[in-house]
Parts: structure tokens; sequence; C-alpha cells
């Protein structure tokens, strides 16, 4: 709620001069708090609406005049106050009037405390709550307990009834029985009061207190009674609600846990049943691998000791023929057969039995011993509560500038469960499949210096390609050039570029080496030539083509002259996209956002017009005079110097008592701002705010003879850079 | 010179506060309003004084022009003092509007009954700043001016009277050449007597004549319907005549439309906020 208007009055210390020069003041208007909230509330329920409220006045008012013999009329007091200030009318405002009129209402409290009668104590609630805001404000919480206590208990039943009713406003928790509850027991209070005997702890009429068995028993109000079980029974419905959510969240909780232990229990098992089928597959392998070699063994040996019992028997079968021939011998009856025969007998028994006789085993019985190895069995079986290998990473696509001539960046990713101590990256070279037809890799660009254009944050670089040999796109190299002298590493790519120009972000105040190389299927041509950039300041050309054929441009390239107005032979060329009538010239600003400043050096005798322009600003007006240029102009009067800030042939009327003879241009596109500067003085001229719905370029136009020096590449002075 | 504090509000972070003291100079209880920033909790911030015009009091400025938020943004400490001295029972203070109560001009009165109190111009120049430097977290070295109508007669004249001592200054619709109109004829010859070369003292124009460099940008708006201007109180062609003599660089607007009002100050406001700041936080 907002503070009303009507309490304030208008403190004009002025003396009321003449039409157009009356000055009022401020009204004042108090800022303090409009209540205070009690600290705690006691018993504090329920939000009482608006209406609510002020039925709940209006019959309190109405009970004010039939308990008027009480002695203190507050109810005529009340009703005073809610006509004088529109109580029924505006809500708002009654509470704010009300709060001004603190000490009034104040000043009765106490006097409704000290009446004794019951009525009294009803009356005390009426008056509360016929007042909340300011009662809540101005009666501290310690005065109501004491005042509480000092009454009987009935009274004090009473009390905290009506205090609830008062904090009840302020109070947050909401509760819904509060509002029929309020208007229930206002109404109760009216017939013969009822209460409850606490000792027998049933309902019993008044007159029973005072006659009756439960005399001397001790007794509440039943509205107390009534609130208090109430409120018995809301503590414990609380509890179980209380109860109930813990026990809600728990079983959620619980939910969760048995779907992780699931989870958890499942992977493990598909763990173990991987691992160990590995063991398993490891052991067969093993096994397989000792019973071939152990096979083996005995193959090799049993045929060593075959071929050795094969020899055996050779050698047997030798010395039994060779016996038997002896024998035969000795029958010999001829001596000269035997002798002849004898001869050649003993030779070859002497050679036969120079022949040692190997009666060795070739080879040994026993078989080798093998050591089973089980260390990787081992191993699998260790790792089965480890880490599980991580899956293959997947390879992003290559991004663009990701690469150089002699490097490129790989990215990769790998899913989130696996853990990775490292990575392997295996790379060889690969051979374009389409290398069917050969194809000649082309010839360097050429980078057109003179189209360079820069700024703080960028540069836009555009080259030709003179080759016959197809191009299939361009990349760009840049280095950084510092002061350590190794501007030839390459510090950024610009790869696949379609067309002959890039506008390539830079960083401020920083040297550039650029160069360019075009590539096909044969392969990627030598650098260009470089180029250098610093971005220091907007840098741009003059864009020739957009020159009033009366307009030269002088060597420097940022000069421009006019050396008359007007030609006497009309056969001057004129270019499609030249100024016709306005001798002006467009320069090519770069294409970028940000802010861009330069300045134009002028003669304090010539007339200009100076700013920025669509680059399709129309080329038969003035610049200035259409919605597509805004520019500074300077007119040379009889009596003065005239500058006029031009957008759609309008200007502020501006005073300038300094002829600038270097003008600041400051395009500032982020802010909207186009503004105007004496530079050499850093003097604040004019801003044009306007939101550019594209990019603008510098525009220079002479009106008079004479010449215009346009300086860029400068920073923004620190004067002009201020926001 | 005790500071007592006669209200306090919150406004963009910061505080617009009034406070009364007894001032030494005027000889009478003066009040002004100062703007502390949210800057200035922290640290020393920069101080703008603003002048206001005829019949004006501290109020008006700060509760009708606006200032408060470009202030907040740039933390400068903007004081608005009243227009003249109050209650000083001098026969014939209260007659007219344009002179004694709430007419004060900026000048140190020559002149009696005056010339005990009407000291606006030592009031403004020093007794104000100390009492700012010494209570607020002021940087005294960062100081600027500016005002309306008589107030933008005092911000130029204690510009141009103090070469160096103010940063930066700006005027809304000001009296430039008060010698020369009804205004000023009828303050400076009731303050300062009849010798009008004395007056000279107190025109900005005249001031121009012979102030010793340009290191003063001055930025002033005037409406171009402002009734003032018509009936010639104002005069600003004169001063800038003499500015674009001396090559002393203002930038003067001529703003279609605008009247005196402080509707049209609350319009531009922003712009010499930012024109002070611009020097005041260089």
């Amino acid at each position: 709620s907002s503070f009303s208007e009507g309490c304030t009055a208008a403190v004009d210390r002025s003396t009321p001069g003449p039409a157009g020069l009356v000055f009022y003041h401020m009204d004042l208007y108090g800022s303090s708090e409009r209540f205070d909230i009690f600290p705690e509330e006691p018993d504090g329920q329920g939000d009482r609406s608006p209406e609510d409220f002020r039925e709940e006045s209006a019959l309190s008012s109405k009970k004010m005049q039939s308990t008027q013999e009480a002695g203190y009329d507050l109810g005529k007091e009340v009703e005073e106050l809610a006509k004088m200030y529109g109580l029924d009318e505006d809500r708002e405002k009654e509470l704010e009037l009300l709060g001004g009129h603190l000490g009034t209402v104040e000043s009765k409290q106490p006097l409704s405390h000290t009446g004794k009668a019951a009525s009294q104590g009803s009356l005390y609630n009426v008056s509360e709550s016929s007042s909340p805001a300011q009662s809540q404000s101005i009666m501290p919480q310690e005065f109501l307990h004491e005042a509480s206590q000092e009454e009987d208990q009935n009274k004090s039943g009473e009390e905290d009834e009506a205090q609830s009713h008062v904090c009840s406003r302020e109070a947050l928790s909401s509760c819904g029985v509060s509002e029929e509850r309020s208007s229930q027991a206002v109404s109760e209070e009216e017939e013969a009061a009822d209460v409850f005997c606490s000792t027998c702890k049933i309902p019993i009429r008044a007159f029973d207190k005072l006659f009756g068995e439960h005399k001397d028993h001790e007794v509440v109000q039943l509205d107390t009674a009534v609130e208090s079980e109430r409120e018995e029974i809301h503590k414990n419905m609380c509890k179980l609600e209380e109860q109930i959510a813990q026990t809600e969240n728990f079983a959620s909780h619980l939910e969760e846990i048995f779907i992780t232990v699931e989870e958890n229990f499942g992977r493990q098992e598909h763990n173990f049943e991987v691992h160990y089928n590995d063991a398993v597959q490891v052991l067969a392998q093993k096994y397989e691998e000792q019973v071939e070699a152990l096979a083996e063994e005995k193959r090799k040996k049993l045929e060593a000791l075959y071929g050795q019992l094969v020899t055996c028997g050779e050698h047997l079968d030798t010395c039994k023929e060779l016996t038997d021939t002896t024998q035969e011998l000795y029958l010999e009856k001829d001596k000269a057969d035997f002798i002849k025969a004898a001869v050649t007998m003993v030779d070859r028994l002497e050679e036969f039995l120079k022949k040692e006789v190997n009666l060795e085993l070739s080879v040994m019985p026993e078989f080798e011993e093998r050591v089973i190895d089980f260390s990787e069995v081992e191993q699998l079986m260790n790792s089965l509560n480890t880490i599980p290998a991580p899956g293959a990473p997947v390879i992003n696509p290559q991004a663009p500038n990701a690469a150089t001539g002699t490097s490129l960046r790989v990215c990769w990713s790998l899913f989130s469960d696996d853990t990775v101590e490292c990575y392997q990256l295996c790379y060889k070279p690969v051979s374009n499949e389409r290398c069917g037809e050969e194809q000649t890799a082309p010839s360097p660009p050429t980078i057109k210096t003179k189209k360079i254009r820069s700024c703080e944050n960028a540069a836009l670089v555009c080259w030709e390609s003179r080759d016959i040999n197809p191009v299939d796109s361009y990349t760009v190299e840049l280095s950084k050039l510092t002061d350590e002298e190794n501007g030839d590493i390459i510090t950024e790519s610009i790869t696949g570029i379609p067309n002959c120009e890039a506008l390539i972000h830079l960083q401020p105040t920083q040297g550039y080496r650029i160069s360019v190389r075009a590539l096909n299927l044969g392969g990627s041509s030598e650098r260009s030539e470089p180029v250098l950039i610093h971005t220091t300041g907007t840098y741009f050309c003059l864009n020739e083509d957009t020159a009033h054929p009366l307009l030269a441009i002088l060597d420097d390239g940022f000069t421009i002259a006019c050396d008359e107005l007007e030609n006497p032979d009309c056969d001057l060329p004129i270019y499609d996209n030249s100024f016709t009538r306005c001798i002006g010239i467009l320069g090519s600003l770069i294409p970028f956002p940000g802010k861009h400043y330069w300045e134009v050096e002028v003669e304090e005798d010539i007339e200009y017009r100076v700013g920025v322009a669509f680059e399709n600003t129309p080329r038969h007006g003035y610049l200035g005079a259409n919605n597509s240029s805004w520019c500074m102009r300077h007119i040379i009067t009889p009596s003065r110097h005239k500058y006029e800030f031009l957008h759609s042939g309008m200007t502020p009327d501006i005073r300038i008592t300094i002829p600038p003879r270097r003008i600041g241009i400051l395009l500032d596109y982020e802010n909207c701002k186009l503004s105007f500067f004496n530079a050499d003085i850093a003097q604040h001229l004019y801003t044009f705010n306007s939101h550019f719905q594209h990019f603008v370029h510098p525009c220079f136009a002479l009106e008079t003879p004479g010449i215009l020096r346009i300086h860029n590449r400068i920073a923004v002075p620190l004067g002009i850079a201020f926001p | 010179m005790a500071l007592k504090q006669v209200s306090s509000n919150k406004c963009f972070e910061g505080f617009q506060k009034v406070f009364e003291h007894d001032s030494t100079e005027l000889k009478c209880k003066m009040r002004f309003g100062i703007y502390l920033p949210p800057k200035a909790e922290t640290g020393k911030c920069p101080v703008l004084y603003w002048l206001s015009g005829l019949t004006c009091t501290e109020q008006n400025f700060i509760t009708k022009a606006g200032f408060h938020q470009a202030a907040a943004e740039h933390g400068l400490i903007v004081v608005a003092p009243d227009t003249s001295p109050r209650g000083c029972n001098i026969e014939g203070e209260d007659e007219s509007w344009d002179f004694g109560t709430g007419a004060g001009f900026y000048v140190d009165a020559t002149e009696d009954p005056w010339k005990t109190n009407y000291r606006m111009y030592s009031y403004v120049k020093n007794e104000l700043p100390q009492l700012i430097n010494a209570n607020f977290p002021t940087d005294p070295e960062r100081v600027s001016v500016f005002g309306h109508s008589m107030g933008g007669h005092g911000a130029l004249i204690l510009a141009l009277k103090n070469p160096g001592k103010y940063k930066s200054v700006s005027a809304f619709a000001p009296i430039c050449n008060p010698i020369q109109c009804q205004w000023g004829k009828k303050a400076l010859g009731g303050y300062l007597g009849s010798d009008t070369s004395k007056w000279e003292a107190y025109d900005a124009t005249q001031l121009v004549k012979s102030y010793p460099d340009s290191h003063l940008d001055i930025l002033i708006d005037q409406g171009k319907d402002d009734q003032f201007l018509s009936a010639g109180q104002l005069l600003p062609d004169n001063f800038i005549a003499a500015c674009t003599e001396r090559k002393i660089p203002v930038v003067f607007r001529l703003q279609q439309g605008y009247d005196h009002s402080y509707f049209f100050i609350a319009t531009f406001i922003n712009d010499h906020i930012k024109h002070h700041a611009k020097y005041l936080n260089a």
C-alpha cells in the first residue's frame, strides 16, 4: 500500500513570482514506518480481509451505542473519526490517517483499562478491534501482558481474545477458522456467558458456578475452553501432519534406497559374471596350453626312445651276421681260401668293433618340471573389485579453426561412468581417396592491402586468387607480434573460408601478422605475402568509388581536397556509386559493433560536413539531409561560425565558442551514440542518440574549396572515452 | 559549526539529507540539501555544488530536478544551499521576490543594511565547502559548480572568479550579464551601491574578459521559450560573444520549446551531471 496524498501539507516558503516562475516545494512525506509489528505473536493467527474488518468495526460501533452508559463514549469518537476521514470509503487512507492521530487514541487506552465492570471488558475489546493499526503500534506487549495478569481470569480470557483479534491482521500463519471464529466470538459474548468447569471437564451455565455443585470448581469461559481445546486439537493435528510428512519422506527415501540397492547389486553381479568368465576362460586356456605341451614332450621322448631301440636292433643284427660269417669261416677247408677270407673278416671285425656302442638313454624318462602360471588369473581375480576398463572415447568432429598447417586439435569425450588414467592417441597419415585425377595445389593468394579495415577488436581482410587451379577454400593464419621475435609462430588459423574475405576477431592494441593460403585437393598453397595489422583505434580507407568528381584524394589517401565548387566543362566522369551533388565521399568502416573513433582536421575558414552514413545513403542528396546520415556541419555566417548537427535535415540550436580545428567523432554502436568533440580540448559538442539499424560508414563533404585531413588508427582519447 | 539533520531519505541507494547550521558568514540559521551517493559510504567523492534561482530554497532542486540517479551512478556528492539568508529581520527583506530573501544573488553585499548578512558569495565559496569537507567524505580537490538562472549566474561567477578552483561549470538559463538586465541592476544596485564599476566583479560576461586561461569547459542549456530570455534578463548572447572572443570553450544549447522551469532542468540534468562527472572523475 502506498502513502496517500491526503495528510500532507504543502510547505511553500517562496513568494509567488510572475507567471511561470512559481516554485512549489515538494510535499514532505514522513518516511517512518506506519506500524510496528509485534516481535512475537503470542496466539495470533489468520489473516483478516479489510471487508471483514470493516464489518466488524461497524458492528462494534453499533454496540458502542448500546453500552454508552458504561461511562466512556468511545464509540462516538470512533464514528466521528470514521466520518471525518471517510473510514468506509478508503481503507488505505483510513490506516494512514488514523496513524496520524495516534495521540488521541493512545490517551484513551489506559482509560478503558481502568474500568472494572465486566461490560467494560467487552468495550475494551471493541476499542481494540476498531483501531487495530494504532493499538498495535502504540501498545507495548508488556503492557498488554501485565494488564491481562492484573485482571481476573474471566477478563483475561477476553483480553486474549481481543489481542488475537488485533494480532490476527499481522499474523502470517493462515488458518481458515479464524475468520468465522472472530465473528462468532463477538456474537457469543452478547448472550449470557456459558462457562466451562475445568474440574469436571464439562460445560456448565454460569448460574451453576454461582450456586450449583460447581461452586468451588475452577471454571473458564466456554469460549476460552473451546479455544484451548481447539488449540490442543490443532496442535495434535499439526503433530500428526508432521508425522505423516516425515513418514512419507522416509518412505520415499526408502524407495530410493531400494532402487539404488537393486541397481548397485545388478551392476556388481554383472561385474562378477564378466570377471569370472574371464578368469575361467584364462584357466581353460592355460590348461590346454599345458596339456598340449605335455603331449608334445611325450611324443618327442617316445620318438627318441624308439629310434634308439631301432639302432640297437640294427647293431644286434650286424653282430649276429658277423658271428655267423666267422663261424662259417672256421668250416672252410681250403687253407688258401681260409686265409683270404680270414684277412677280410678280421678287417671287418676290427672296423666293426671300433664303433662304440652307445648304451646310454638318449632321453630322460621323466617329464620336464612345468611351473603352472596362475599370475594372470590372480590378476583377473584381483581386478574383480577394481575399476572396470573404460569404454571407447568418442572423437568429436573437427571444429573450425582447430587446425594449422602443422597442428591439429583433437577433442574427444568419454562416458561419464568411466574412470580414466590416461589416453592413448594414435594417428597415421591417410591419402586423399579421391585423388584419381591429379590436382595441382593452388598458388598463394594476394591480400588486398588497400582494403584492409580494422578496429580494436577485429580486422576485415580481403584477398584475391589469380590461380587457374580451382580453390576449395582459404585458410587465414595469424601470428601475434610480440617483443620476443617469434612472429613466425602461427597463433591461430581460420580454416575453410569459402570466399575471399574474412572478418577476424582480434585483441585490442596488439600487432598481428596475417597471411592467407589457398587450398584444394592438391594441397595448400604457400602463404601469401603477410600483412601487418595493429589493433589500435579504428582504421578505414576512403571509398574512392563514392567520391564526387570534384573531390580529390591526395596521395596519403586520407586528405580530401576540393579546388572549385563547379566545373566549367560538365563532362566529368560520374560513377554509379559516387556522390553527385554533395562534394563528399564515404569511408569504408569495418562492419563490427563496438566503438569507433576518428578525427578530422579542418580549417576554420572552410565549410564542411562530417559524420556517418549508411552505405546506401542517397548519392544525390546532402549528408545529414536524410534519415540515412548524421553529420556535423560548419557554416560561416557574416557574424559567426555556425554549427549544425544534422539528421533528417533537423539540427538542434547549438552555439560553440571555439571553432574546433580537430573534430573527434566517436561512433558507439552498443550505446547507440554518435558524439562529436573538439578533440584539441576534449570538449563534448553534441551527441546523436540513434539506434543504427545497419553498419554505417564515415562520411566527409566539403562545401567550400579547401581540404579535410582524416586521422584514424588512434585510440579514443581519455577525456572522450568517458562513458 | 554543528550540523543539525533536518531530514534524511534513502534515494538510489544513497541518501538525500537536509541539514541546518548557524552560518557565521550570514549570521543566521541556514539549510542545505546534500545528496550522498552510495559510493560515499566507502570512499571520498567529488562534490558538485548546485546554486538555485530566485525565490528558491534548498528544497526546490532536491525535490524537482531528478538528479539523484545520475549522481548516484557517477558517485557525486551534490550540495544544494539556500539562496539567501533568512529571518534576519532586515527592513524590506521580504518586500519583493527578486531582492532580499530568496534573492541573495551570490554576492557579498557592501551596502547597509544588507552587508552584515547578505554575503552569499563568501558563504558558497568558503564557509559551505569548509563545512561540507569537515563533515562528509569529500575530496576537496575535486569540486564543480552549476546552477539555474540566478544560480547559473552564481555558478559562472564562482568559476570565473576562481580559476582552477572548480573542475567544470555548467548552467541552466543563467543570468549571464546581470549589469545589463533589470534583475541584476536591482540586486547589484541594492547590495553593492550605485557605483556600477563594482558590479562588474559579479558579472560573468565581464569576468570572462579577464579570465586567464581556457581550461574551463562550460555547458549552458537555455530554453528557447523561456520568457526571461525574451525579456532580456538572461542575455546569453553577450556571454557567448565574450567567450568566443576570449576563446573560452562553451557549448551553448538553445533548447526548442523549453521554458525556465524545473521541467526544463529535469530534462537536461543528466547531461549536466555527466558533463561534471567527466571532469570530476577524470
